[in-house]
C-alpha cells in the first residue's frame, strides 16, 4: 500500500475562514489520498463542519487553496462540488419527503423522453443503485415511509449515481441503531474496494478507530495531529480523545456517591397508547437513575408524558410523596420536573434567538422587576457561559451561529436555570464531543451530589452504566427491570433491552 | 429584536444593513423627492412642516394598526381582518353615539311612525308599520336615556370610543379563540374575518355611511392637533402637529417596551422563532397567542374610532379598505421576518414613514398617483430581498 507517495485525491493548503466574532479554520492544511476511510475527529466548534462545508460548496474559504486531482478548485455551490465528485450525506438527510426513492436520486436529471418522464428508464436505474447500497426497499416508494437509516442509503446512491469520488459523511450513525450502524459500515467497506475515498466524521471514538485507515484530528480550527496507517491500530480511545481535546483525559465517569433518602419522584403505573405501558419507577434525591433501551422502546414517550407534553392514558406522578396532577409542561416545571429534550433543534431551542434569552426562557421571571432588566440577564448568562465552558463571543449571540456542541450546553443551561428538583436529561450528550460530556458528566454529579434527582435517558450505553446508581430498562414500552449498577454489565443490560439472551 | 451588534471591531455588515436599512431608504426617499422637486419645480413644499404633519396625520391610522401587526407577525401568524375591523369598530362607535345624542329623537319618530299606523288601521287602511329605526335601536336609546348616556355631547363621545374599543377588542379575542382552540390557520381565520366585519358595518348602515351626529366635539380629536406657537397654515390657522400622530407614537412607545422588556413580548418572539419550543419550555402558547390578536383587535379599535373622528364619517363599503396590506407592508419593509420569531416596532414606524413619503412624493412630483402601487411594490420586495441577503452571508 503506497498510496502516499501518489498525487493525493485532494490537497487543501492554508485554508482559512472567519465568521464575524470567530474564526472558524486558520491555515488548514492536509491532503486526502484515494481509496481510504479518513476519520476527521474534534471537539465541538473545532472547525470540522466548516471545513467540509467549503469542500461541499456550501461555504467559501477566506484564504487558501483547495486542490482536487492536481487541479485548482473553488466550488462556488454544493452543484459544482457534486460535479466535480464530491457528495456529501448530512446528518439530517436533504431529500423530498413526498417523492419516491427514484425520484429522489435523479431529481432534477430524470431520464426523459419526448420530453416526459421515462418512469421505467427511472426506476430501473434507481433499482441498480439501491442494489449497490443493498436497501430492503424498491425505488418506487415514498420517502416519507423510510426511517433514518433507509434515507441515508438513498442519499449515498444518490452520490453513487454522481459518481462520487469523494464522499463525506457528517456523523452518520448518531441516530442509528447498532445493527443499522454495522450494516453502514459493511456498506462504507465496499465502497473503498471500489476506490471510493471517504471522509468519516464522528465523535464515537471507538467507531472511528474501527473504520478509518487514517485520522485527522482538528482543535481550536487547525489540524493538530494526522494519524496515519500504521498509528491508527496503535491508538487508544483515550489517547485519541486526548489528542482532541489537548490535555491527557482522566477517568470518564465522575465517581458516584450514595443516593439520598426519600422519594423524590414517583410514577406509578403510567400509561401512554401505543407506546408506554404501565411504568412505575421511583427515584430518590441524590440519585441518578438511567433508561437504557433500544430506540422506539418507549422512552422519550414515558418522559413526555410525565412532563405533561403527551396525552397518558393511566398514571399517577407523586414529587416529593405529594400527588400532581400534570397536563402540560407548564404543571410540570411548576411542580419541579425540567425536562432536557433529545431534539434540540425542535424542541429545545430558539435557534433565532440569544444565547441570554434561551437560558432564561422559563426563568425569565426573575429578570422582572416588572421589565425585564437586561444587564442581569446577561450576566447569569455569562455566569453559564464560564461555568459549562460554551464557546460564544457573548450572552447576546444567537444561538444558531453556535456549534453543536455548545447549542447542547446552552440547552442544558436553560434547565439548570429553573433549579429543577427533578431534572429528565435525554440524550443529553448528543452530538457533543469528549470534552464537553465529561463536563456534562461533571456537573450531573454535582447536582444529584446537591441533592436534585436525575432521569438520564441514553443510547449510550456505557454513558448510562458509567453514570447511574440504578439502571431501568425498557422494552417496547415496558419496565423490564430495574438493575443496581453493581448488578448491571453491558451484557445483561443488552439481555433484558433485546429481550433475548446476549450470546 | 434584531440581530444584535456585537461590541466586536468588525462590523456585523449584514446585522448593520438589517438595522439600518429601513432608516437609510428613508432618507433616502426623503431626500431624493426634496431635490427632484427642487431641480423640476423649482419649488420646496415637499419638506414643509406642513406637509410632513400631513402625511403624518394620514399614516397615523395604518401606523397604529401596523405596531399591532408587528406583534402578530412576529408571532408567526397574520391578521388580514383589520382594515374591516377598523370600519366595523369606528362604524358602531358612530352609531352608538348617535342612538344615545339622538335618543329622544328616535324615540319620537317611531312613536309618530306608530300613531300613524294606528290612525291607518282605524281608518280601515291596511298600511304596513314602517319604523323609521329599528325596534333594536328604539331600545337602546331607551336605555341610553334610562343611563343618561345621551344626556351631554361628551357623554356621547365617551360612548362612541368605548363601543368601538369593546367591539373591536371583541373581535380579535374572537379571532385569537378561533386560531387557538379552532386551530384555524390565522390567514383563514382573519380571511374570514375581513369579509365578515366589512359585512356587518354595511348591513348596519345599510351600505352606506355612519355619520357622526356630534360634529365639532367628535370631529375635534381627529383633526386637531397640538399648535406649534408663532407658525401658522395661513391667517389665523396656526401649524398644528396632529392628535392621531402623538397618540401612534405614544402607542409606538409602549409597544416597544413591550416587544422588549417584558416577559410577553419575549414569549410572542419565542412562539414565533419556534413554537414547538416554546411548548417545551412551558410557555402558555395559546393564551400569548390570543393575547396578541386581542391586542391587535384592541388597536385596530383604536385606529377606527379615530380615523371615524378625523373625517366625522365612517363609509361602510371603504373605509380602512386595503389598511391591512398597508400595515403588513410597514411591518415587512420595517425588517420583520415574515416567517416570525424577530422584528421591532421601531422598524415598524419607519416602515409607515416610507409607506406615507412614497404616498405623497408621487403626488408632489406629478407623477400619476396610480404609480404609487408600483412604487411601493417595488419597495416591498426590495426590503425583503435585503433580509434574504442579510440572511444568507
Amino acid at each position: 500500500m503506497e498510496q502516499s507517495a501518489q498525487i493525493p485525491l485532494l490537497q487543501i493548503d492554508g485554508l482559512s475562514k472567519r465568521f464575524p466574532g470567530a474564526i472558524a479554520l486558520a491555515d488548514v492544511s492536509l491532503s486526502i489520498h484515494a481509496g481510504q476511510v479518513h476519520g476527521l475527529v474534534g471537539e465541538n466548534g473545532a472547525g470540522k463542519s466548516t471545513l467540509m462545508k467549503v469542500l461541499a460548496g456550501i461555504e467559501r474559504g477566506d484564504s487558501g487553496r483547495v486542490v482536487l486531482s492536481g487541479k485548482p478548485v473553488a466550488f462556488e455551490n454544493p452543484a459544482d462540488a457534486q460535479a466535480s465528485g464530491i457528495a456529501m450525506i448530512h446528518q439530517e438527510t436533504n431529500l423530498v419527503d413526498d417523492l419516491t426513492v427514484a425520484e429522489n436520486i435523479f431529481l432534477g436529471r430524470e431520464p426523459t423522453r419526448w420530453g416526459f418522464v421515462n418512469r421505467r428508464r427511472l426506476h430501473e436505474a434507481a433499482r441498480g443503485l439501491l442494489k449497490q447500497v443493498d436497501a430492503g426497499f424498491g425505488p418506487a416508494v415514498k420517502v416519507r415511509t423510510l426511517s433514518i437509516a433507509e434515507r441515508q442509503l438513498v442519499e449515498i446512491a444518490k452520490a453513487i449515481s454522481f459518481d462520487a469520488r469523494l464522499l463525506i459523511m457528517d456523523e452518520p450513525t448518531a441516530v442509528l441503531t447498532s445493527h443499522e450502524t454495522q450494516a453502514l459500515f459493511e456498506l462504507i467497506g465496499r465502497l473503498k474496494d471500489r476506490g471510493v475515498t471517504i471522509i468519516y466524521i464522528s465523535h464515537l471514538l471507538p467507531e472511528v478507530l474501527r473504520l478509518c485507515d487514517k485520522i485527522i484530528v482538528m482543535r481550536d480550527g487547525r489540524v493538530t495531529t494526522t494519524l496515519d496507517e500504521k498509528q491508527v491500530p496503535a491508538t487508544t480511545e483515550q489517547e485519541l480523545a486526548g489528542l482532541m481535546v489537548g490535555r491527557p483525559l482522566a477517568d470518564h465517569f465522575p465517581t458516584r456517591s450514595a443516593a439520598g433518602q426519600g422519594h423524590a419522584l414517583e410514577v406509578r403505573d403510567l400509561s401512554v397508547a401505543g407506546c408506554v405501558y404501565n411504568v412505575s419507577f421511583v427515584v430518590r434525591r441524590g440519585e441518578i437513575i438511567g433508561f437504557a433501551g433500544l430506540i422506539g422502546a418507549g422512552r422519550t414517550e414515558m418522559a413526555e408524558a410525565i412532563m405533561g407534553l403527551r396525552q397518558r392514558s393511566s398514571g399517577v406522578v407523586m414529587v416529593d410523596g405529594k400527588g400532581v396532577d400534570i397536563r402540560s409542561a407548564r404543571d410540570a416545571v411548576r411542580a419541579g420536573i425540567g425536562y432536557l429534550s433529545e431534539d434540540r433543534k425542535g424542541t429545545g431551542l430558539h435557534l433565532a434567538m440569544s444565547v441570554a434569552a434561551n437560558v432564561t426562557m422559563l426563568s425569565l421571571a426573575r429578570y422582572c422587576r416588572p421589565l425585564i432588566h437586561q444587564a442581569d440577564e446577561d450576566n447569569a448568562t455569562r455566569g453559564y457561559i464560564d461555568r459549562l465552558r460554551i464557546r460564544a463571543s457573548g450572552p447576546r449571540r444567537a444561538v444558531g451561529t453556535l456549534s453543536g456542541g455548545n447549542q447542547q450546553k446552552v440547552l442544558l443551561a436553560k434547565w439548570l436555570e429553573m433549579n429543577p428538583k427533578i431534572l429528565i436529561v435525554d440524550e443529553p450528550t448528543r452530538g457533543v464531543d469528549i470534552g464537553a460530556k465529561e463536563e456534562i458528566y461533571a456537573l450531573l454529579r454535582r447536582l444529584v451530589d446537591e441533592g436534585m434527582a436525575c432521569m438520564l435517558i441514553s443510547s449510550e450505553l456505557n454513558e448510562v452504566l458509567g453514570l447511574s446508581h440504578r439502571v431501568a430498562v425498557m422494552r417496547q414500552g415496558r419496565l423490564e427491570i430495574i438493575l443496581n449498577a453493581a448488578d448491571a454489565t453491558e451484557q445483561k443490560v443488552m439481555h433484558y433491552a433485546a429481550g433475548v439472551a446476549v450470546a | 429584536m434584531n440581530v444584535p451588534i456585537e461590541n466586536s471591531r468588525r462590523w456585523d455588515w449584514p446585522a448593520v444593513v438589517e438595522r439600518l436599512g429601513p432608516m437609510l431608504a428613508l432618507i433616502v426617499l426623503v431626500a431624493v423627492t426634496a431635490v427632484l422637486e427642487r431641480l423640476l419645480k423649482h419649488e420646496s413644499h415637499f419638506l414643509k412642516a406642513e406637509n410632513i404633519f400631513n402625511i403624518l396625520r394620514q399614516y397615523s391610522f395604518v401606523g397604529i394598526v401596523a405596531v399591532g401587526m408587528t406583534f402578530v407577525i412576529i408571532s408567526g401568524g397574520i391578521d388580514l381582518s383589520v382594515g374591516s375591523l377598523l370600519a366595523c369598530a369606528g362604524g358602531i362607535g358612530i352609531w352608538m353615539m348617535n342612538t344615545a345624542i339622538l335618543a329622544t329623537k328616535l324615540i319620537n319618530d317611531n312613536a309618530l311612525a306608530r300613531k300613524e299606523y294606528a290612525e291607518n288601521v282605524a281608518a280601515g287602511l291596511n298600511l304596513p308599520l314602517e319604523l323609521p329605526w329599528s325596534a333594536f335601536r328604539e331600545s337602546l336609546a331607551h336605555w341610553s336615556i334610562t343611563l343618561h348616556l345621551g344626556t351631554s355631547e361628551p357623554a356621547g363621545v365617551v360612548l362612541a370610543v368605548l363601543a368601538a374599543l369593546v367591539v373591536a377588542t371583541f373581535a380579535g379575542w374572537l379571532n385569537g379563540l378561533l386560531i387557538t382552540r379552532g386551530r384555524v390557520a390565522p390567514f383563514i381565520v382573519t380571511l374570514g374575518g375581513l369579509a365578515a366585519f366589512r359585512s356587518i358595518a354595511m348591513a348596519i348602515a345599510d351600505g352606506g355611511e355612519f355619520r357622526s351626529a356630534s360634529h365639532d366635539l367628535f370631529g375635534s380629536f381627529g383633526a386637531g392637533g397640538i399648535s406649534i406657537p408663532g407658525q401658522y397654515v395661513a391667517e389665523g390657522v396656526p401649524l398644528q402637529f396632529p392628535n392621531p400622530t402623538i397618540v401612534f407614537l405614544v402607542i409606538a412607545l409602549a409597544a416597544a417596551v413591550l416587544l422588549r422588556s417584558t416577559r410577553y413580548g419575549r414569549y410572542v418572539c419565542a412562539i414565533g422563532s419556534n413554537e414547538r419550543a416554546a411548548v417545551y419550555s412551558a410557555i402558555n402558547v395559546n393564551r400569548i397567542k390570543s393575547l396578541t390578536y386581542t391586542l391587535m383587535g384592541f388597536l385596530a379599535g383604536i385606529a377606527g374610532i379615530m380615523v371615524a373622528s378625523r373625517t366625522t364619517a365612517v363609509t361602510s363599503s371603504a373605509t380602512g379598505n386595503l389598511y391591512e396590506l398597508d400595515a403588513i407592508a410597514a411591518v415587512v419593509i420595517g425588517g420583520t421576518r415574515m416567517q416570525g420569531g424577530s422584528g421591532g416596532i421601531a422598524g415598524t414606524v419607519i416602515g409607515v414613514l416610507i409607506l406615507g413619503v412614497i404616498g405623497s412624493m408621487l403626488n408632489f412630483l406629478d407623477v400619476s398617483t396610480y404609480l404609487q402601487g408600483l412604487v411601493k411594490g417595488v419597495i416591498i420586495v426590495v426590503a425583503v430581498l435585503l433580509q434574504r441577503l442579510g440572511q444568507k452571508r
